[in-house]
């Protein structure tokens, strides 16, 4: 299974800095980034899994940017709000525009890891699910050439099958004639 | 930032002890409840109710997907057995059980432009010859008619397929009069089809993002199928086992990987009936691993390119 790839976004250099230290300890692959608009440079040229941002930022570009642009870029990058404790209407407009989660400060670290742990677990159902399809799919097609050059090829016996019995039957015919003009179907 | 004087850790982040059971909002470790089984009575019981209602011939050797499939349905009405759930279904007056089996049991797995294939034998040889042969009948002036049925269109992915390919090709709409008929058995996936609503997980397949972007519009996390190609196309239930009385002839008809749950006897007679539901030169479209052989002498099957199509004898 392969590990999580997440970037970490927040103004505040000692967060950042523990973030990448604990979760790296888990064998994520972390990135960081000092602000929005870092964070959206990184984005544009990088795919993450998760994007892991504070929602208020200093520079313009706050963690609803953030989030656009990383939903924007791969619908399939998760993005989690670190939202200041008690502004729950702030994380709930987050949710509404496509935010996985949110967390509120101080980050509970053990919340953190979990919440990751069920991410990755989702990925991999979907990835184990996904490859079933692909599987299905190049089965379902190469069944169907089958099907369909057995379709074509019944249907031809049939008409000439009628073609034959159609000559064999008519009775004007001499009979040594007509075996000769039915296998000439 | 101010920093707390006990410890090093910055005041955004604490490592306490995981808070209670209620704050965290997942339960990815709940305790595993002992599943109702279904007996071999019980599925003979079921497999005929659900035959009846649906036409969907399920084998007795499939007892597990009764259980996968209605499994659910079952806890949630409270029943001890498969027993009680099917006296239960059977003496609800309401049919709002039944309908619920009905979405339970039948198999949704659609999405868009599934084989690619169909969509390309429309867009490059079924839909000219329909719009060369309705415009040389039509009156002068009229809009050409175009008649499709997607038979068991599922949760819509298949009709809005077929709409983006005539959107894409016949331009503008206004000079056809498009009619795009979608059927199904399932209560649920015809209400879906009908919001035209799709998850992240469903439009990822099949659509490439220039076709997302163009013909849907985000809403939320899901994504709503443009009004155009949305009022192209009108939903209803419909059972391929009863009458097709009033349905009126199509021009083309989709019914793609369905008759595969219906026994022999049936699939010959939902044929039978499809065909005399198609034009004299109208066109059928099945599964891409589906055969007509031994079903429907009417039909007659052509290739063209990597596709199949069926056309009436």
């Amino acid at each position: 299974m392969q590990a999580l790839k997440i970037l970490v976004v927040d103004d505040d250099q000692v967060t950042r800095s523990l973030l990448k230290k604990r979760l790296s300890k888990l064998d994520y692959e972390i990135e960081t980034a000092d602000s929005g608009v870092e964070a959206i440079r990184i984005i544009s040229h990088q795919y993450f899994d998760v994007v892991l941002t504070d929602l208020m930022m200093p520079g313009g570009v706050d963690g609803i940017a953030v989030l656009e642009t990383a939903k924007e870029n791969n619908i399939k990058t998760e993005v989690i709000l670190i939202t200041a404790h008690g502004s729950i209407d702030n994380a709930i407009m987050a949710m509404k525009k496509g935010a996985t989660d949110y967390l509120q400060k101080p980050i509970n670290l053990d919340e953190l890891i979990l919440r990751l742990s069920k991410i990755q677990n989702l990925k991999h159902l979907i990835k184990n699910a996904s490859d079933l399809r692909v599987a299905m799919d190049v089965t379902e097609q190469a069944s169907g050439e089958t099907i369909q050059n057995l379709e074509i090829t019944v249907a031809e016996l049939e008409e000439r099958i009628t073609s034959m019995r159609s000559i064999l039957n008519r009775q004007e015919i001499a009979p040594e004639k007509r075996i000769g003009m039915a296998l000439a179907c | 930032m101010s920093f707390t004087t006990t410890g090093n850790l910055s005041p955004s982040i604490s490592d306490q002890a995981a808070p209670s059971a209620a704050k965290l909002n997942f339960n990815a470790f709940a305790g595993i409840k002992k599943s109702i089984k279904v007996t071999p009575e019980e599925i003979k019981l079921l497999s005929q109710y659900i035959y009846t209602i649906s036409g969907i011939h399920i084998e007795p050797s499939k007892a597990y997907l009764l259980e996968t499939r209605l499994g659910k349905l079952l806890e949630k009405e409270n029943c001890q057995s498969y027993s009680e759930f099917y006296y239960k279904a059977k003496s609800d007056a309401s049919k709002m059980l039944e309908k619920q089996i009905v979405d339970a049991i039948t198999t949704n797995e659609t999405l868009f432009f599934r084989d690619a294939n169909p969509f390309e034998l429309l867009k490059y040889k079924i839909i000219p010859e329909v719009v060369d042969k309705r415009s040389a009948s039509a009156l002068p002036g009229m809009p050409i008619p175009i008649r499709i049925w997607s038979a068991a269109c599922s949760t819509g992915q298949e009709i809005f397929s077929i709409a983006i390919v005539l959107k894409e090709l016949l331009s503008p709409l206004s000079r056809y009069n498009i009619k795009l008929i979608g059927s199904d058995i399932s209560d649920a996936a015809i209400k879906q089809a009908s919001y035209g609503t799709y998850n992240k997980f469903e439009i990822e397949r099949g659509l490439p993002r220039d076709r997302l972007l163009r013909y849907f519009s985000a809403l939320g996390e899901n994504w709503k199928i443009n009004d155009e190609l949305r009022s192209m196309a009108t939903f209803r239930k419909f059972n391929l086992m009863g009458s097709f009385n009033g349905i009126g002839k199509f021009d083309i008809v989709f019914c793609r990987n369905v008759a595969i749950y219906f026994k022999l006897e049936d699939r010959i007679k939902v044929f039978e009936k499809i065909a005399d539901s198609l034009e004299n030169d109208g066109y059928l479209v099945i599964g891409a691993t589906e055969s007509l052989t031994g079903v429907c002498p009417r039909f007659i099957p052509k290739r063209h390119l990597k596709s199949i199509f069926y056309q009436l004898k």
